[in-house]
């Protein structure tokens, strides 16, 4: 038997690659569909028993040869496989596909099994998840191991060996440990690598002996005696050890798929870890031949990669369906004035505006699709000044008008067709810098959420690029240079770079030569002073202002250190260009002088009077990144619980703050409690994008939430809580003349079936009148401030 | 420091919209002292003259405005001024009231229902001050006393401590074993309010088990030859050691783990203590409530009464 040959090989079983397979298999076109796995759909396969997948987008049609509707995992993996038994799809199980090589005809893809299939086009489909890292040695492919734990309530008296360091290891060892007896094998001697509650946990437990710790080992090999019974060998520091075991459950992480892409000769459009590769709009990358569908290709959602797998299949037998997001586009687009099609309209959009020009035609639609469309009257405000929302404009037609500096009314600058605003709040993660207005001739924009616009960024290299001149030179002339045209900054935005730092890395130290300044993108920083041999915080600085001017005017070596209080983004601008700069305009030197002078005073105010303790303090606490904070001063707390009830009764019997936990330095508390993060935690992985930012600065949490525990996993300060709220609240009369539940009490009576969902604080965004907490609080103890207000704070309150 | 001019980032509710209340009372206060002082009616300043019903209107009416705060306080979504505003103004239309209704009724005083309501509005007022002091004083001894750590961090250690205590004491001796366990059992933090406030009644952790063993280790490293010189009486412990003098190989390793165990229940009872201390100040500062609440809710039953018996006995 020769080398199998087809027309299609398609790589992956999940949505897109399983679509794509049925419809070749209906159009009777030579296919096979080679899956790792020993069965279709593996991130599928792994979903918890039960668990409900979700449909999104609603509005999205399906268009798939397969079934898909929302339902339940069982159902839906159900459907799949009759579906592929009734078609008559072509699966080859057990296939890693570990090559994929261009041939003359086609390509030759090698599989782990030893196998080649020959085909003249591939569809790739393989997801984001990688493969399981396995043990890499002797036996591990063995029943004994495995690489997942689904349900450890399982496994009952057993000897089990739980091999990895990170979380999902310590999680794994810590619920088995309850019913057996649980070894976990480090290759080091510490848990650094795993979240501070995990490690603490794992720690705890070994020291009491509920889990035995094998440090500094890695495992040897695997061997399996009878069913059920193994001996694992481990090398350690002292030579190898054997030891016996029911079973392994080795937790190792996985391998991105991107090295396995780009071996296939597959470009990647930047480094970034979020980039996906770039495919023409018929999803053909830049080997000819082999397409990329789904999830690796930048759609998550089981729809959309279902709806490609289907399409891949049409284009490769040379038909062009229409996308089936075109009557979604074709509702937006009709505000456009003009509008005629879909297709019409998006050759506009590329045509006129050259940010988005470099985006392929997917990802344009992918664009559109999140954007809005907007037909602004003339003179009619967009935002103001000190918002807080973050989205994206570009303009399409007609333009607005920019206010930057409130106080000069005359100074406006006028953007046009084809160019963007909102870019500085989208990357410093801030209020709004400057308040919009349309044009004379009102204005057509369209408006790209935070998250699509972060994604674009990720992906397409020259968007970045723009965005990033753009920023540079827009926060030159706010921030530093107001007046000054883009000619006049030239020279000192092209000695511009862009520098990173994580928390608590030093942008420069005390006595250092000052060779340039820095403007801060995003995050924030400290600025500290050595003190009689102790480091003392005169200062925060948040994004959007400069640090490092002091010792470019003075001649002086830096008289401060500069430390990143969170991760933190700044543009340096080289000391040479910028004296160049300040000697051609001296009323810009004026300016800095300033400025200088100001915080001169405050810095030796804050010296003086010793409140630099506590700016370092809420620095710890990871403050640096807060917006908007709740602060208790104990010194006049008197423990009455009122801010708690009050948020309690205000929010469905749940309160999103916890008064007595939390850290205190002197007499300030800093409760459990959002803190309203420039750069939500919480919003970075919200499967129905649940979580926004009100224009207040508000970061909520709206009633799409499915309750998966995301955000309160990814929350390091543990404000996000999963509870239940009830509507209804206890009656304050009853209470007063009848006793029994007290206004604010947590209601017993809440559904007990109902599902969980994150709740936090809102800073009672619906409330007139501001959050309750603070509004009940009897003697002024509790207070919210915004970072800006800290040193206020520490200089005492008691005056 | 703040060149804007504003409200300061937060201050105390007595320093409230900067002394807004506290202006306000003094000024019904002279006003009223004023009044009086001007005022000289026939049959001498009393609650029957115009002045006296004008002063008792405004005493009384400041009476319920008063006792309003216990209901706004918990009307958590009321927009009508913020709780620390009633809280201030609470306070100082509270003492103002003392100079007012003095005023209102002249100064005449006798064994009846309206000198009653009298006393009973004194005896708040004073409970009051009470409660204001003690939240000016305790608040900061809390925190204080807590160090950065906190109460529940605090029963947890203790419990773990417990824990460690008695395996210490299994591998000791069961006698000693099973009087840690009785250490660990009897330990009381909080309870009813006496307990709270004084701390439990019970010496804890004690009944001489800290000086048996400490006795102990002094038998165990100085050898078994000064074990007779225990003074007589206590009978129980040198049965106790007795017993074990007889395994003096180890003695030092013993008398380690005792000191050991001496150690962690120092420390276990320092932090009990430290908790009954926290509780105690707690309870501190709610204690003046207990008065202030009931005494206030007597007044008001007072005031009615005073106030019926004025317009349909007098």
């Amino acid at each position: 038997m020769g080398i199998p040959r087809v027309k299609i090989a398609i790589v992956g079983s999940g949505p897109a690659g399983l679509s794509a397979a049925a419809r070749a298999a209906e159009l009777g076109i030579p296919h096979l569909l080679l899956e790792a796995e020993a069965h279709l759909s593996h991130t599928i396969h792994r979903y918890q028993k039960g668990k409900q997948v979700m449909a999104e987008p609603a509005q999205l049609p399906l268009r798939s040869t397969a079934p898909f509707a929302a339902g339940k995992r069982e159902a839906i993996l159900q459907a799949w496989n009759d579906s592929a038994r009734k078609l008559g799809i072509q699966v080859r199980y057990g296939a890693a596909v570990s090559a994929i090589r261009a041939s003359s005809d086609g390509f030759a893809l090698d599989t782990t099994s030893g196998e080649t299939v020959e085909a003249e086009r591939v569809v790739l489909a393989i997801g984001l998840q990688g493969n399981l890292r396995k043990l890499g040695c002797e036996g591990e492919d063995l029943d004994l191991a495995q690489y997942q734990l689904d349900d450890p309530e399982a496994y009952r008296d057993e000897a089990i060996v739980v091999v990895g360091a990170g979380d999902a290891a310590i999680e794994n060892a810590l619920a088995l440990a309850a019913h057996n007896r649980v070894s976990i094998v480090n290759r080091r001697d510490e848990f650094d690598r795993a979240k501070k509650g995990n490690s603490e946990a794992i720690l705890k437990a070994i020291a009491e002996g509920r889990i035995q710790h094998l440090s500094n080992a890695t495992v040897a090999w695997l061997r399996q005696d009878a069913p059920g019974q193994g001996r694992l060998c481990l090398d350690t520091a002292e030579g190898k050890a054997e030891i016996a075991c029911n079973r392994v459950i080795a937790r190792l992480g996985a391998t991105p798929p991107r090295a396995f892409v780009e071996s296939c000769g597959v470009n990647f459009p930047s480094r970034d870890a979020n980039a996906v590769p770039a495919v023409s709009a018929r999803y053909e990358s830049n080997v000819p031949g082999l397409y990329i569908i789904g999830a690796l290709a930048g759609y998550p959602l089981i729809k959309q990669a279902m709806n490609q797998g289907y399409e891949v299949v049409e284009y490769i037998e040379g038909r062009s369906p229409e996308p089936a997001d075109a009557l979604l586009l074709a509702a937006k687009f009709r505000v456009m004035p003009g509008y005629q099609s879909v297709e019409a309209g998006i050759a506009r959009i590329r045509e006129r505006i050259p940010v988005l020009a470099p985006l392929t035609s997917l990802q344009l639609r992918e664009f559109l699709l999140d954007s809005e469309v907007h037909q602004v009257q003339p003179g009619a405000l967009i935002f103001r000044h000190n918002d807080y929302s973050d989205s994206f404009y570009s303009v399409l037609d007609g333009g607005v008008q920019i206010q930057v500096d409130e106080a000069e009314s005359g100074r406006q600058i006028a953007l046009g067709s084809g160019q963007f605003f909102g870019e500085m709040s989208l990357i410093s993660g801030r209020r709004r810098s400057a308040t919009v207005h349309a044009g004379p001739a009102g204005a057509v924009l369209i408006e790209t959420p935070r998250g699509s616009m972060n994604k674009l960024i990720a992906s397409v290299a020259a968007v970045r690029r723009v965005l990033d001149e753009t920023f540079l030179l827009r926060a030159i002339q706010a921030k530093l240079a107001p007046g000054l045209d883009a000619a006049a900054l030239r020279e000192l935005v092209a000695s511009a770079s862009l520098a990173r730092y994580a928390a608590g890395e030093l942008l420069f130290r005390e006595g250092d030569p000052g060779d340039c300044l820095h403007l801060i993108r995003k995050g924030s920083v400290t600025v500290a002073r050595e003190l009689a041999g102790r480091e003392v915080v005169l200062a925060y600085v948040p994004a959007g202002q400069y640090v490092g001017e002091m010792a470019l005017l003075t001649e002086q070596p830096r008289a401060a250190t500069v430390k990143a209080a969170v991760a933190t983004e700044t543009i340096r601008l080289e000391a040479s260009a910028f004296k160049a700069l300040l000697s051609r305009h001296p009323q810009l030197r004026q300016r800095i002088n300033d400025t200088f002078g100001q915080r001169l005073v405050a810095n030796s105010a804050v010296d003086s009077q010793g409140g630099g303790g506590v700016v370092q303090f809420l620095m710890n606490q990871g403050l640096g990144e807060a917006t908007d904070v709740l602060l208790i001063d104990e010194g006049l707390c008197v423990r009455c619980d009122h801010c708690e009830k009050a948020c309690a009764d205000t929010h469905g019997g749940v309160s999103r703050l916890d008064r007595e936990t939390g850290p205190t330095y002197e007499q300030l508390h800093v409760p459990t409690s959002c803190r309203h993060c420039e750069h939500p935690h919480c919003m970075k992985d919200c499967p129905p994008d649940a979580i926004h930012r009100a224009p207040g600065g508000e970061v909520y949490i709206t009633d799409a939430c499915i309750g998966c525990g995301n955000c309160e996993r990814n929350c390091p300060y543990g404000v996000i809580q999963m509870g239940v709220t009830s509507p209804a609240q206890p009656s304050l009369w009853r209470w007063l003349l009848l006793g029994g539940k007290e206004p604010g009490a947590a209601p017993g009576s809440a559904d007990k079936g109902a599902a969980k969902k994150a709740v936090k604080c809102d800073m009672c965004k619906d409330l007139s009148g501001g959050p309750a907490c603070v509004r009940a609080c009897p003697t002024g103890a509790a207070v919210r401030v915004s970072p800006d207000q800290f040193l206020q704070i520490s200089r005492g309150t008691d005056e | 420091m703040s060149a804007s001019g504003g409200d300061p980032v937060h201050q105390s509710f007595l320093a409230h919209a900067q002394f807004r209340w506290a202006k306000l009372a003094l000024a019904l206060c002279l006003l009223s002292l004023v009044a009086y002082l001007w005022h000289q009616p026939v049959d001498g300043a009393n609650g029957g003259t115009w002045l006296g019903y004008t002063l008792g209107g405004i005493g009384a009416a400041l009476i319920l405005c008063l006792l309003w705060l216990g209901v706004r306080k918990r009307q958590y979504r009321s927009r009508l001024g913020t709780v620390k505003g009633w809280t201030s103004a609470h306070v100082y239309l509270g003492l103002s009231l003392l100079l007012i209704v003095s005023l209102h009724c002249g100064f005449q005083f006798g064994l009846n229902i309206h000198t009653l309501a009298y006393v009973l509005m004194v005896l708040v007022i004073g409970s009051g001050l009470w409660g204001l002091i003690a939240y000016d004083r305790l608040p900061g001894r809390i925190t204080r006393l807590h160090g950065g750590g906190n109460r529940e961090a605090w029963i947890e250690e203790v419990l773990d401590l417990n824990e460690q205590a008695i395996g210490l004491a299994n591998a000791l001796s069961p006698e000693v074993h099973s009087r840690i366990v009785a250490s660990a059992d009897k330990l009381q933090l909080g309870g009813g309010l006496r307990a709270q406030l004084f701390g439990p009644r019970r010496k804890q952790g004690g009944d001489g088990l800290r000086e048996s063993l400490e006795k102990r280790i002094a038998q165990l490293r100085s050898g078994p030859s000064r074990g007779a010189a225990t003074a007589p009486g206590e009978q129980n412990t040198v049965m106790f050691m007795a017993g074990q003098l007889r395994q003096t190989a180890g003695g030092e390793q013993e008398a380690a783990g005792i000191q050991k165990l001496l150690d962690l229940l120092a420390h276990r009872n320092e932090l009990v203590a430290r908790i009954n201390q926290d509780v105690a100040l707690h309870a501190r500062l709610q204690l003046w409530l207990l008065l202030h609440v009931p005494l206030s809710l007597a007044l008001l039953a007072a005031l009615v009464a005073h106030v019926f018996s004025v317009f349909f006995y007098w």
